[in-house]
């Protein structure tokens, strides 16, 4: 029977690389294109 | 419905340098926030200014433009926005905003503005200069020719910013009907537009059709526009040459206003500014003072906010060891002790040189020096394949690589931009620094030679190695990158102002606030985690350890503080990192390094202020006896050679490491989205770390 | 030889006769940068580049390539009394 802070310890751990796979392999939108994948002469 | 708590929204258009963003901490005071657009890392600020009993404006101070043709990043939003009727930001009535001595460049955007057919007021800011200028204006003969009401506002005395509200609430009673006739240029070419697509505004479908020629194709989803390619009656060039004419017409209209409206004595003007470029951009002062400014700004970002670090350094280690104290003994309170705490401590160490940074950038921008500073270098760095205007990136690199890409946006050359970025993260970062001062401390001596400190020395050969090895690359890229577009540079010179103490106050503490919640959550997810990957394990062994090792030691009378060493290192060894770090260790060796150095490297490349942390968590779950990481590691032995594991040759080799490698993923995600490809980010990483084993590893087997 | 902005010597003036407009960002004539618009050269940064413009009021640098692509009748100025 797993104490109440190891419990803790799963939610913190769980959250943290939820946030972290959010953040970087999950990006919310695609974002358009931008002046920068083509030489588009931006001007 | 309930129309009484509706707040008029209201955005701030103007061209950069036009006093833009002190008429916004006018209006709003504290009373805004910072945000990002959609998708994209453009800065969105607004903010809520109270206009009488009961009515509020919601303010949104767009991106600084030069006119309605984005030409970057910045610009692409506020046209996005002004052709998007439906959106949520689509103001009820746009505030421009002019300098009253470039009132006729400025007015250029006043009039495109005019004819999308907004309710639009004009602020003529910086009224305090005209007596000095000798310039005089006709309020009323220009209301008249401008189809709209004028506020003369003076943000730095804070003059006029009733007014600004009192037509703010009275929007509806101004008029939408534009002041320029633009399909004047070429009637019939207009009128086929319009027939082509009766139910658009005319000048909407224009901005259209030359966005795509010129610029980035606008988010179709988000704007709800025409497909007008199928309207290509126009060559990019014959585009081109009509959108001089329309330059041209706009500003013969201006001036033709102008004329009534607007007298200036020249023989009161010149002066300060003159002088000033004389001496700010001459051939000898001009750098003397350049690194003068950069000397100080040096000092400042590592002298003075030394005391401060230590401060929070010790406030944090004092914490930890409170919150061990006081919270009932469990692994959530080795979590909070151990992992949470010396994680948040990692991110808040941080704030008094990033403050320190945005302080002197602020200032600089603000007083019109950094433009000047953009003129004197950009003969120079264009050798290196760099702009005049990668100076600012390049030097904000020195606190931090995320908001020096950032500031990367105004480099008109995709080719000069896209170099800046790649180089930048080379620039020693103040991750980096935490690393340095170590390994420094650590390895070399603390004596003096003719008067300089080696210690010293050393750290300033690694902030040399850092921007030598910014512009070599910078030099490389330039003979590789091939590219077909000119490059071009267009850079506004600005009056010389003092900066306004609430501008640049705010720009420190937003921008704090920005790197803090930004980069500080990753920091402390990645802590969190990598705490529990030492205190925890997959096998047996680790769950077991007090008992195999107890079993093992049994009868050398070892003392219950060695033996509980024993037990923690033997744990370590056996958790999970430990178990990645003895999985990298044959990599790593030729570079001197053992498992726990290769446990911090690996952590490291979430992000480089991990590294001592990390370190401090492995050597002190070790020991229970008190002393500082520094001891700890001093005492460290290398298992091949029976020799201190820190020693000149490693020391070397890891700092030359950290020089050069690229770890921080904040950095990568944010080039990522700054090149919207994987691509860059992807080569920066593989080159920057090849570059970095080598030469840790040269440096290695060369001093060992 | 056309003469251009980047021909002009320091403290000289100009007025705009001919842009070679596909190859000039729009930028620059938003900027005022148009035929017919008086030029001053104001300051040359050191290694004569770039240059530090007044353009109908508008005070900007270009760089050297650029200003000698914009061909400037100069305005031989009697001294002011």
């Amino acid at each position: 029977m797993p104490d109440i802070q190891t419990i803790l310890v799963y939610i913190a751990v769980t959250i943290a690389i939820g946030f972290l796979v959010r953040k970087f392999l999950l990006p919310k939108r695609k974002s358009k294109k931008t002046c920068g994948s083509t030489d588009c002469g931006c001007h | 419905m309930i129309l009484t708590n509706k707040q008029i929204k209201v955005a701030l258009i103007g061209n950069p340098n036009t006093g833009k963003t002190s008429v916004f901490n006018q209006l709003t005071g504290l009373n805004q926030k910072v945000g990002n657009y959609p998708g994209i890392t453009v800065e969105k600020k607004e903010g809520i200014c109270k206009l009488s009993r009961g009515v509020k404006a919601h303010i949104l101070d767009l991106p600084g433009t030069y006119s309605l043709n984005a030409t970057s990043l910045d610009e692409n939003v506020v046209i996005e926005l002004l052709l998007n009727k439906n959106g949520k930001d689509y103001p009820d009535v746009a505030v421009v905003i002019t300098d009253v001595e470039n009132l006729k460049r400025n007015l250029l955007l006043f009039t495109q503005i005019k004819d999308l057919k907004l309710p639009t007021i004009l602020v003529i800011n910086m009224a305090d200069r005209m007596d000095r200028k000798g310039i005089s204006l006709d309020i009323e003969s220009l209301e008249q020719k401008l189809n709209t009401r004028i506020a003369l506002v003076s943000s730095r005395k804070g003059t006029g910013i009733d007014k600004i509200k009192e037509l703010i609430l009275d929007y509806r009673s101004l008029s939408t009907e534009p002041c320029v006739n633009a399909s004047a240029i070429d009637q019939p070419y207009f009128e086929n537009l319009q027939n082509a697509f009766p139910e658009h505004e005319l000048y909407k479908l224009w901005l259209v059709i030359t966005q795509d020629a010129n610029f980035v194709e606008l988010n179709r989803h988000a704007v709800p526009v025409p497909d007008t390619s199928s309207f290509n009656t126009k060559s990019r060039s014959e585009l081109k040459r009509l959108q001089q004419r329309e330059a041209i017409h706009r500003y013969q209209f201006i001036n033709g206003t102008l004329k009534e409206g607007y007298k200036t004595d020249i023989h009161a003007a010149k002066g300060l500014r003159a002088t000033l470029d004389r001496i700010l951009t001459h051939k000898v002062w001009g750098y003397v003072i350049f690194f003068a400014i950069l000397l100080l700004m040096f000092q400042a970002i590592f002298k003075w906010s030394e005391y401060p670090m230590d401060f929070i350094d010790q406030s944090f280690a004092s914490l930890s060891e409170w919150a061990k104290n006081v919270l009932p003994a469990g692994v959530f309170t080795n979590l909070i002790a151990e992992g949470l705490i010396p994680g948040i401590g990692g991110v808040v160490i941080f704030i008094p040189q990033i403050a320190f940074l945005f302080l002197f950038i602020s200032i600089l921008e603000e007083s019109g020096y950094m433009s000047r500073v953009v003129f004197l270098m950009d003969k120079g760095m264009r050798r290196f394949g760099l702009s005049g205007k990668s100076v600012v990136p390049l030097i904000s690199g020195a606190a931090c690589a995320i908001p020096a890409v950032m500031a990367t946006r105004n480099i008109e050359s995709w080719k000069e931009r896209l170099i800046t970025i790649l180089v930048t993260p080379f620039m020693t970062c103040s991750a980096r620094l935490p690393v340095y001062l170590i390994i420094i401390a650590l390895v070399i001596p603390d004596e003096r030679f003719m008067g300089l400190n080696y210690q010293g020395l050393m750290l300033m050969a690694l902030y040399l190695i850092g921007f030598i090895a910014a512009v070599g690359s910078a030099y490389i890229l330039h003979k590789l990158l091939k590219t077909r577009t000119r490059s071009f540079f267009v850079v506004e010179m600005p009056n010389y102002k003092i900066p306004l103490f609430k501008n640049v106050a705010i720009t420190v503490v937003e921008k704090t606030k920005s790197f803090v919640f930004g980069a500080g959550k990753i920091i402390l997810a990645i802590s969190i985690i990598l705490w529990f990957l030492a205190s925890n394990g997959p096998s047996e062994r680790f769950d077991n350890a007090e008992q195999i090792i107890t079993e093992r030691h049994q009868g050398e009378n070892l003392s219950e503080g060695e033996l509980d060493t024993e037990i923690a290192s033997y744990q370590l060894e056996n958790s999970y990192i430990g178990i990645v770090g003895k999985a990298i260790e044959p990599v790593i060796q030729p570079l001197g390094y053992d498992w726990k150095i290769g446990i911090a490297l690996v952590s490291s490349f979430a992000a480089r202020e991990v590294f001592v942390g990390t370190l401090a968590t492995i050597y002190s779950v070790g020991s229970e006896e008190e002393g500082t990481i520094k001891n700890r590691m001093a005492k460290e032995t290398n298992p091949q050679t029976g020799g201190k594991l820190f020693n000149l040759a490693s020391g070397v080799s890891l700092l030359l490491f950290y020089a050069f490698a690229m770890q921080c993923m904040s950095t990568l995600a944010i080039v990522k989205r700054e090149t919207n490809s994987w691509k860059w980010p992807m080569i920066q990483l593989v080159f920057m770390s090849a570059i970095a084993y080598v030469t840790a590893l040269i440096a290695y087997q060369v001093l060992k | 030889m056309k003469t251009t902005i980047a021909h002009l010597k320091r403290g000289e003036k100009g007025i705009i006769k001919d842009i070679p407009i596909d190859i000039i960002p729009v930028k620059l004539f938003e900027m005022g940068c148009l035929p017919g618009n008086e030029v001053e050269l104001l300051q040359v940064a050191p290694f004569k580049d770039p240059l530090y413009l007044n353009i109908n009021g508008s005070f900007l640098s270009i760089r050297r390539e650029t200003a000698l692509l914009i061909e400037v009748e100069k305005i031989n100025e009697t001294p002011e009394i």
